[in-house]
């Protein structure tokens, strides 16, 4: 039969519901009291697996990133090479907006990226350059990088914020929930120079393509 | 709340429902009408009442930790290093066989009476206080604590470092990794000076003690990524040092511990770190151009300070 939600998930899910500061609404009082009786009811459905177990609403696994502490290198070793992860949160933005500016500015060095970013006139580009210019700075004075334009953007994304909802009214008595988008933004900037990606020009494609359909096996051939 | 589960559940208020079912039961349950439309809850709260919120809490059942708005004060230890002694100049550079080294032995076999007193009201509280003893205590101590620095074993090192020095020892050492061996005493350890402060009331009597010691030490610091920072781990230096170790008289579970350093004016300079750092640099006034040419970095005057 088909399992809605198993217990053990929603136990979960209420008690960070619970733990979390702010109003809680009419909803999840009204959950609440479905949770305690089913709990008593579905007593056989325990042995389903609970999935979501960590707080996925506040955790800051990509700060954790920057409290990682490496073993002393040994002095034959190649110097490796420093990784500062920053973000910022909740930013008052969508993320499939935010998500062309991050795609833009993978993989350029870092004053490229803030040259860039700079002239660009949309609203996040400004936002993004705050987040670079605070993660340049950090990373020359809690993680011991040497020259401030020596970093490069290895990875920069977004993603979806905690959206606040508010109704939109419609003609006729109809309304359609609104949904306030935020989204956060992350970067990681790695020291060194920008790693040169090897440009394929059409040609190397198109012998690529001949290639693999020579390399078909035909089987059951003659 | 109430009302609203007994239109949820009309035909449960008096089931007697087992624990041990044995068949599985459905988890969807029939309920009359099932509401289709989703208003969120932040509409219609236009005028949101301080009390409201809490007096909602409070039925909730959540219960806020009571807030102390003090500051704590700690009396386990001073804050400072009172009348700080002041080494001679070239202390460890002459030897004991030329003029100025024998002077030097003679002023320092003397020591000041102000010392002797207070080594006098430390021995009246702590009995078995003698200054050959103590000082190769203090260099236990001070050998002890540097390393639980290396290890961050934290309960160990409060035990033997003061609260006061706690700080100075461990700031921005959490995420780097720092490795120091202690190879050989150059000379004994030697106590040169103790004042007995007494703190806020007469009485209240904390005994710091100075010791000079001279010593071959490493010391290498690795950041976050392994990589090396200061020091290196095969070049010993000699280490001239004056630890101030301090203990609350009058308090009969008081221990000797690091209090700090005396670092003197005429110290050498330290290694540079292994990387380059951009220094400010004159402020200009408009049209001025930086003579980068002509432009000699300023040095910091040799003042004694105490760490």
């Amino acid at each position: 039969h088909m399992v809605y939600n198993s217990d053990d998930h929603k136990e979960d899910f209420l008690r960070n519901r619970r733990s979390s500061k702010g109003q809680r609404g009419v909803m999840s009082e009204v959950r609440e009291k479905l949770g305690r009786t089913e709990r008593v009811l579905g007593g056989g459905a325990q042995q389903l697996s609970c999935l979501h177990t960590s707080a996925s609403l506040e955790s800051k696994n990509w700060e954790r990133r920057n409290l990682k502490v490496y073993p002393p290198q040994l002095p034959n070793e190649q110097r490796r090479a420093a990784e500062i992860h920053h973000s910022r949160r909740q930013i008052k933005y969508s993320k499939d907006k935010m998500w062309y500016l991050a795609k833009m500015i993978r993989g350029m060095s870092i004053d490229e990226a803030i040259a860039q970013l700079e002239f660009n006139d949309k609203k996040g580009a400004k936002i993004m350059k705050e987040v670079l210019l605070e993660a340049q700075e950090m990373a020359v004075k809690n993680h011991n990088v040497e020259y401030k334009s020596n970093l490069y953007v290895a990875e920069s994304f977004s993603g979806k914020g905690k959206y606040l909802k508010r109704i939109r009214y419609h003609g006729r008595g109809m309304f359609g929930i609104m949904d306030k988008v935020y989204s956060h933004y992350f970067v990681k900037l790695v020291e060194g120079s920008p790693p040169q990606m090897e440009q394929k020009t059409s040609f190397d494609q198109a012998k690529e393509y001949v290639q693999s359909l020579k390399n078909r096996t035909i089987i059951h051939g003659l | 709340m109430s009302v609203s589960l007994c239109k949820v559940f009309p035909h449960l208020q008096n089931a007697e429902v087992s624990l041990d079912v044995q068949h599985p039961v459905p988890l969807f349950l029939p309920v009359r009408t099932k509401k289709r439309y989703f208003i969120p809850p932040a509409v219609g709260m236009k005028g949101k009442g301080e009390e409201n919120t809490e007096a909602k809490a409070r039925a909730a059942g959540i219960v806020f930790r009571q807030q102390y708005f003090e500051r704590p004060i700690n009396i386990a230890c001073t804050a400072g290093i009172f009348d700080p002694y002041v080494p001679p100049e070239g202390d460890a550079r002459l030897s004991s066989l030329s003029k100025g080294g024998l002077k030097q032995r003679t002023e320092q076999i003397r020591q000041s009476a102000a010392s002797q007193l207070a080594i006098r009201k430390i021995k009246e509280h702590d009995s078995e206080f003698t200054t050959k003893d103590f000082s190769e205590r203090a260099q236990e101590i001070f050998i002890e604590a540097h390393n639980c620095l290396t290890q961050f074993n934290k309960e160990k090192l409060h035990s033997l470092v003061t609260e006061r020095c706690y700080p100075e020892m461990t700031r921005g050492n959490r995420y780097k990794t720092i490795c120091w061996r202690f190879l050989e005493s150059l000379e004994p350890p030697r106590v040169v000076h103790a004042r007995c402060p007494d703190m806020v009331s007469k009485g209240n009597l904390y005994g710091q003690v100075t010791v000079r010691m001279h010593s071959k030490q490493t010391l290498a610091i690795y950041d976050r990524f392994g990589r090396l920072m200061l020091g290196s781990e095969e070049q010993p230096k000699d280490v001239l040092e004056y630890l101030v170790i301090e203990r609350h008289l009058v308090n009969p579970y008081g221990r000797w511990r690091l209090h700090g350093k005396i670092v003197p004016s005429w110290a050498p300079t330290k290694d540079p770190v292994i990387k380059t750092v951009m220094i400010p640099g004159p402020k200009l006034k408009p049209g001025e151009e930086f003579d980068a040419l002509n432009y000699s970095v300023p040095k910091p005057e040799a003042v004694q300070w105490n760490k």
